[in-house]
Order: structure tokens, then sequence, then C-alpha cells
């Protein structure tokens, strides 16, 4: 089934960017045609971990109106993708674009927010794309809630620290349950050893507090923070428990199992 | 001709269809009309240049809000296309919609019989 899908996070440096990329790689791996965006205009990364540092044209030309999705979206050279395809539009990362995208008013925001709107027709429908993945900003701001509104599927990534846990479950409250979104929880850079024994009670716990379905569990590998964002796992480490955990959480995605 | 015209049923049938346009126009007035006196007229606050961007969304009542998320998603539809979206009646969705143009974040045109509903983006400079 084709789908609109954003990850976002209450804290910053959940592990959003890294999950969406390796998830979108993933579906892609499977045949799919996929665009992975990046909405995180205050810090924009997605241009670094693909290492397409060369590009002149952006996602926020698009939402300004100044440029077709068409012209913006690259095809990304990764590995072992077979017959799928996957495309990226990157956010500038320049300081004037970050301050440009920060000063934006709320009329500004809405056509943002139509012109987001607007590529379920553009890519699902008519460029015949079965996946768009939203890499967001954390928390509660404009270009995150826009990709919510868009989304027809919300992927929360959170960790186990205290803060993060608190401000996501007052997050789905009171933001993706008001929208009525189909939502899911992934808990990323677990750092329990034995997690295998303890995936049940992780699970039941999880579900206690989040109240929706929890979609993976990661653990925190050394091999993934010591690789420094220079690999995407599931392109360049097929093999890796990572990259099978990305894998279950896109099949889930892919049969709609949420 | 006249008489072919009515002896073809096409003058009646013509009839008929100005008084059902003219009785859809007169039940949307009067919802319009309900809603401002259910709300006291005073609740309902008209902002000119509304937008109906994401924040204002968080911060409508639950029933608004779902007919607002339809119609962004529609871009533009009928109360009927909109109730079919939500499950409730149309006559619901028409009140909500109306409501939601008398506060300013719609825009409301008639189309022959038909009434869309629509977010104008793109006038709103």
């Amino acid at each position: 089934m084709k789908s609109i899908i954003a990850v976002h996070s209450y804290k910053g440096g959940t592990g959003k960017t890294s999950l969406s990329v390796n998830l979108a790689a993933s579906l892609a791996k499977r045949g799919r045609k996929v665009a992975i965006l990046d909405l995180d205009f205050r810090a924009p990364s997605l241009f670094s971990i693909l290492k397409m540092e060369d590009s002149n044209l952006w996602i926020n030309d698009y939402l300004n109106g100044a440029s077709t999705i068409n012209k913006i979206l690259q095809e990304t050279n990764g590995k072992g993708l077979n017959k799928g395809k996957l495309f990226a539009g990157l956010a500038n990362p320049s300081t004037e674009a970050i301050r440009d995208m920060s000063a934006k008013d709320r009329k500004w925001e809405m056509r943002a927010l139509g012109r987001l709107l607007s590529l379920r027709n553009t890519l699902l429908k008519e460029q015949n794309f079965d996946f768009i993945v939203f890499d967001t900003s954390p928390g509660l701001q404009y270009s995150s809630i826009n990709a919510i509104v868009s989304a027809d599927l919300v992927i929360v990534v959170t960790t186990s620290d205290r803060s993060d846990v608190n401000g996501t479950s007052r997050m789905l409250r009171e933001l993706y349950n008001l929208f009525e979104k189909k939502t899911g929880v992934v808990i990323n850079k677990i750092l329990d050893a034995n997690l295998d024994s303890k995936k049940e009670e992780l699970n039941k716990r999880a579900k206690e507090v989040y109240q929706v379905s929890l979609l993976g569990l990661v653990p925190c590998f050394c091999e993934v923070l010591k690789s420094q964002g220079n690999l995407i796992f599931v392109e360049d480490k097929p093999n890796h428990p990572f990259t099978k955990i990305m894998d279950e959480i896109a099949t889930r995605i892919e049969k709609n199992e949420i | 001709m006249k008489k072919n015209d009515i002896l073809s049923g096409k003058k009646p049938l013509n009839i008929l269809e100005k008084i059902k346009e003219n009785l859809e126009r007169l039940n949307d007035k009067m919802e319009v009309m309900i809603e401002l006196q259910r709300h006291d007229k005073k609740e309902i606050q008209s902002f000119p240049d509304a937008s109906l961007d994401v924040m204002t969304l968080l911060s409508m009542p639950d029933h608004l809000r779902k007919t607002a998320m339809t119609i962004c998603r529609y871009g533009r539809a009928t109360a009927q296309e909109i109730a079919n979206q939500t499950s409730r009646a149309r006559a619901v969705e028409s009140a909500y919609l109306n409501q939601l143009v008398i506060m300013g974040y719609l825009k409301k045109e008639r189309v022959g019989r038909k009434a869309y509903f629509f977010a104008d983006r793109d006038n709103q400079e």
C-alpha cells in the first residue's frame, strides 16, 4: 500500500535521520520507488548522510514555490537496491537558508502545508512512487507538524531517557491523537545488554506508557556509533542486526501491520 | 417548441431543478443562521485574514478540526464529499463548513447547484 511516512521525535539526537534513511533504503531494496525528504530545516543532515553535498536545488525551493518537486528530487546511488529506486529531496544547510526558514510566518506555513499535501498526488499518483519518507525536525514546530498532518503514518523515535519518555507520551496524547494519525513507536539506543530476554517485558511496558503500536526495539550498537554517520547500514552492512531490525520495521510498514 | 418541451417533460424538470437549487441555497443559509444562533454570534469570532495553518488546526475544537483536516487533504470539496470521509451526516458537515467560512478559515464558491469549500492558500500573500 502506497503511503507517506513522517519520522518524528520529541527530542533531538534520537536517531530520526538514521532511521529514516535506513527505512527508506530497506523499502527501496524490495523494489519499491521511494523518496526521502529532509524537512529538518533547522539542522539539515540528509545531504551529509547521503553524501550529496554538491546539490544546488533544495526542498526549501519547492516549499517557497520557486521550483517543482521533480527538479529537486535526485536519485541516490545506493548499493544493493536491486530494481528499487531511492530519491532524495535535501534541505538547504546554508546559514542563510536556515535563518530564512526560521523566519517564515503563518501564511507561508499554510502554503507549505498545501505543497506537502499535494505531494500525495504528484508523487504517489502521477509518478508512481510507493513511499515518501519525511525526516522531520524534533518537537512541536511548524515544519514537523505540517509533515505529520500530511502523512498517513507517524513513526516516533524515542530513547529510554526520562525526559524523552515524558515528552513523547505527552506529544502522543496532545498532538498525534488530535490529528487522528496512525502512529508507531521505535525505541532506539537501548543500552540493556540482555535485550533479547527482556523484549516481552519492554514491549509490554512501552505499550502501557505510549498506548500505541510498538514498531521496534533498537539496541545501541557500537558499530552504528563508530561508523560516525558514514555508513547506511541497510545498504553497506546487509547482514548486521541493525539492518535486520530496519527490515522488520519496513516489512510491517509494507504490509500495513501497525 | 414550447408544447414539445412540456410534452417531453423538459420544462417541468427544469422548474423542479430550479426549485431544488433554491431550496438548497435556503438550507445553507438556514444552517449558517442556526450556527450563529447556537453560538450566540459572539462565540464565533471572525478573522478577516485567518489562515488555516497547523497551529490553528491544533487549537480548534475536535468537531471542527476533523472537518478542517479533511478539507486540507482534499483541497476543495462539497459537504457531501467531506461527509463521505468523516462518516458524519451531510447537514452536520455543511454546518461545520459554514462555521469555518464565517470564522474566515475557508472560502465558499457556488458552481451551479453545488457549493464548494476550500482553504484559499494561494491568495494569502
